[in-house]
């Protein structure tokens, strides 16, 4: 992701505390798929935040939080759920331009971070 | 000169100058064409009706593939099959946005709602993809070289050309951006 050297950083204060994360409550113990969102060199960390905020209703905080793992590790798991519900953010994702992919869980409840670090598609 | 976008009373405002005016709508028009699925002659109306395309194929262009890539890492086949069912309505929906974006182009002071918010910012990021495969940007090394070309003077070839058109999308997305995040904070 790119941080636009065109205009500074956001300087606004936020007032928001990151009460909302109603996007990922999915709590049946059989849900075996990951939604993938991977780094690239193009898309505005701006914008990735944003689309994490307004698409699944994330937190500013947890939006900026999966934002900088995509950004630091090269990929964040950003949604879990059934293999047509994750397939449909995919859809979504690509629809925004995000480099989105699914696959399936492995090992447990791993709550959106951890595998594959680092890893540059 | 361009003006960067503002959240305000009246929803997100633009201001661009004809120049950038057109500029945009060329740059919509050719992804546009991108996009547009090839005519079938034997294509079965009721499938393409519904969204089915038996004949899609991962595309070979690189900047195609980035704006409509495989929904899983190692495995093609079940990325085919997934294609089958869901490019023909990905590209139809980032050709609406481009579509909706260059309309609006028309008038010289934009007010987007946040529908035509959403719609300018996919549209400007599947430019920005489109630029960036072409200027070849594979990491963030690459990316901070392209965003050293500011200086219109310098345009001296299509590669120095696409880089100031490049870095303009960038500033004009990020502009845009920041104020549908104000617009999200103000609706909260």
């Amino acid at each position: 992701m790119t941080l636009s050297v065109a205009l500074g950083p956001d300087t606004r204060e936020s007032t928001q505390t990151g009460t909302v994360t109603s996007g990922d409550v999915l709590t049946a113990p059989d849900i075996p798929w990951n939604l993938v969102i991977w780094n690239d060199p193009v898309n505005l960390m701006s914008y990735v935040s944003f689309v994490f905020r307004s698409y699944f209703g994330y937190s500013e905080a947890k939006a900026n939080k999966l934002m900088m793992e995509v950004h630091k590790k090269g990929r964040s798991i950003v949604a879990h759920g059934s293999k047509e519900q994750v397939e449909q953010h995919a859809v979504a994702m690509h629809g925004y331009g995000l480099w989105a992919t699914v696959e399936k869980a492995t090992g447990g409840s791993a709550g959106g971070s951890g595998k594959g670090k680092g890893k540059r598609g | 000169m361009a003006k960067a976008f503002k959240y305000g009373l009246k929803g997100i405002r633009g201001h661009l100058e004809p120049a950038e005016r057109e500029l945009l709508r060329s740059l919509f028009d050719d992804v546009i064409s991108m996009l547009e699925p090839e005519e079938r002659a034997n294509e079965d109306p009721l499938a393409a009706l519904v969204g089915l395309d038996t004949d899609a194929r991962e595309p070979s262009d690189r900047a195609l593939r980035r704006l409509l890539p495989n929904v899983m890492k190692n495995d093609d086949d079940a990325s085919l099959e997934f294609r089958r069912y869901t490019e023909r309505s990905l590209r139809e929906n980032k050709i609406g946005a481009l579509k909706a974006a260059a309309l609006s182009l028309d008038r010289e002071h934009l007010v987007l709602t946040p529908d035509d918010a959403r719609h300018w910012a996919t549209a400007l990021n599947d430019v920005r993809l489109v630029l960036a495969e072409r200027l070849d940007i594979r990491d963030d090394a690459d990316a901070d070289n392209v965003h050293l070309m500011q200086d219109w003077a310098q345009a001296e070839d299509v590669e120095s050309y696409l880089a100031l058109v490049y870095n303009f999308t960038t500033w004009l997305q990020e502009s845009l951006v920041q104020a549908m995040v104000h617009s999200l904070d103000a609706r909260r």
